[in-house]
């Protein structure tokens, strides 16, 4: 199956989302398959905090019980995962990214 | 316990939630008289409270704590507020929470409510709000005064990373395979997945790969009484996750089954019968808060005593055989002798079956019997005396 991106001639529903893709809006579309936003198109993963890249999940090995969309939005990637003294660089990058969480007590 | 020894004892010894936490920190840092309150919405066991306990102290105010029980009556709630919000000066630094506040609703509300909502309108102290949900109708009226910040689950791999920052700390292991179906069955919630850790750690549960989605009340209440110390065997009882009148009567059964001397029984029932009598209060007043207390309770059954098992059965074996199989017995001779006495098989037993007895005993009544009969006769003859 291919996803051919068009600008839409009618309007039609995503098959992801179900909400209307507008006429002249860009959609995705494949034959016998419908419509879907660009937007939809796009894998979610979350984002791993110590290296700011995508936390891999698609291939995370808690991938069945891990809703992203309901999850909180910052993860670790397997890679960072695996370094040695990982919760304390996960510490220093949160505080890196949020200063505020920076308080002394 | 694990989940008290490692709580947080900073904001940023948190885990999950980032942005989140970071938007309470920036309201405290704004907030002056008028100030939105913030209400934050999220599962148990992700920080809610924990975040309330820590801003409180870092920002050094006096936190006043309460619960949907407290403010289930516009007077209750009067009552305790009032003082708070008029004489800030002489009370400190004051801070509200409200803790679990989606608990008050429907039939339990006289009020409280609608009070809650008007303080929240004008708030002269900052006012921090906590509920698992955000759904209800009263939780709707609520948001539209308060600003309302989400906490949600924590990912997996990064609840894995914390879980081995402690079991580091606690110098301990857990196999691959347990520590991720440990992570599974916690859906987030950092507080059961650390009891369920230090539950496995300590011992009474083989950290192999099956599952141990639950732990059964006969290997919780044997663990319980094999355990080494008084830590090992709370951390059994709170991942014993059973019904609590069934977790009583778990109990009830295997001590009063166990070959124990009348001291030991006298006070181990006394443990039982104040549970109960907690039970009981908790099913009356539906106060369910109260439930974390029944734990505490029970621990004090414990001793380290090969001579507890767990037994399902609240009778000892030769009473219990005798109601299964005598009854049985009884039960269809008293059908015979009833219709040849015209009466009721309930009444005649009740009644007249001692002296019919008597009667065969001393041969002045006779009955034509099934054979089969003759044994329980004989039987019940004897125990006469």
């Amino acid at each position: 199956m291919s996803w051919r991106k068009i600008p839409m001639k009618f309007s039609g529903t995503c098959i992801v989302c179900n909400e209307k893709i507008e006429i002249n809006e860009m959609g995705l579309w494949a034959k016998g398959v419908g419509v879907k936003h660009e937007k939809c198109a796009q894998i979610k993963e979350l984002q791993c905090i110590i290296c700011a890249s995508p936390a891999g999940c698609p291939q995370c090995e808690f991938q069945d019980n891990c809703d992203i969309e309901k999850v909180s939005q910052i993860c670790i990637c397997k890679k960072c995962s695996e370094e040695k003294d990982v919760f304390e660089l996960y510490q220093k990058s949160t505080l890196k990214k949020f200063p505020l969480l920076n308080l002394n007590s | 316990m694990w989940s008290e020894k490692h709580r947080p004892q900073s904001i940023s010894d948190m885990v999950g939630n980032e942005e989140s936490r970071a938007t309470i920190i920036e309201w405290f840092v704004k907030w002056k008289k008028g100030t939105k309150p913030i209400l934050i919405v999220g599962p148990p066991g992700i920080g809610k409270t924990t975040i309330a306990y820590l801003t409180t102290k870092q920002f050094r105010y006096d936190m006043i704590g309460l619960n949907a029980s407290d403010i289930r009556s516009k007077s209750r709630i009067n009552e305790i507020l009032s003082p708070v919000l008029g004489n800030v000066s002489v009370l400190g630094t004051p801070m509200i929470f409200v803790d679990e506040v989606d608990g008050i609703h429907g039939r339990g509300d006289y009020g409280g409510a609608e009070a809650l909502i008007q303080i929240l309108k004008e708030p002269t102290v900052p006012i921090v709000l906590a509920a698992n949900s955000d759904l209800s109708d009263k939780m709707k009226s609520i948001k539209k005064v308060v600003k309302t910040i989400y906490f949600k689950p924590i990912p997996p791999r990064l609840l894995r990373v914390y879980l081995q920052n402690i079991l580091k700390k606690e110098n301990a292991k857990l196999s691959p395979g347990s520590l991720i179906k440990v992570i599974d069955k916690s859906h987030g919630d950092i507080r059961s997945m650390i009891n369920l850790t230090q539950s496995l750690v300590t011992g009474f549960n083989p950290q192999t790969d099956q599952s141990f989605e639950n732990i059964n009340v006969e290997n919780g209440i044997d663990a319980f009484f094999k355990a080494k110390s008084l830590d090992e065997a709370r951390s059994v009882l709170y991942s014993m996750q059973i019904d609590p009148k069934q977790k009583i009567d778990a109990f009830y059964s295997s001590i009063i089954t166990s070959n124990l001397d009348t001291q030991t029984l006298a006070k181990l029932l006394n443990v039982l019968s104040e549970a109960d009598i907690l039970y009981g209060k908790i099913m009356k007043t539906q106060n369910w808060r109260l439930l974390r207390y029944l734990n505490e309770i029970l621990l004090a059954l414990y001793k380290n005593d090969d001579r507890i098992r767990y037994t399902q059965y609240n009778l000892s074996w030769s009473l219990l055989n005798r109601i299964r199989w005598d009854g049985r017995k009884i039960k269809a001779l008293s059908l015979v002798i009833a219709k040849k006495l015209h009466m009721s098989s309930s009444a005649f037993v009740t009644i007249c079956f001692p002296y019919i007895l008597f009667c065969i005993k001393n041969k002045k009544l006779e009955f034509e019997l099934e054979e089969t009969f003759g044994d329980i006769i004989e039987k019940e003859i004897e125990l006469l005396k």
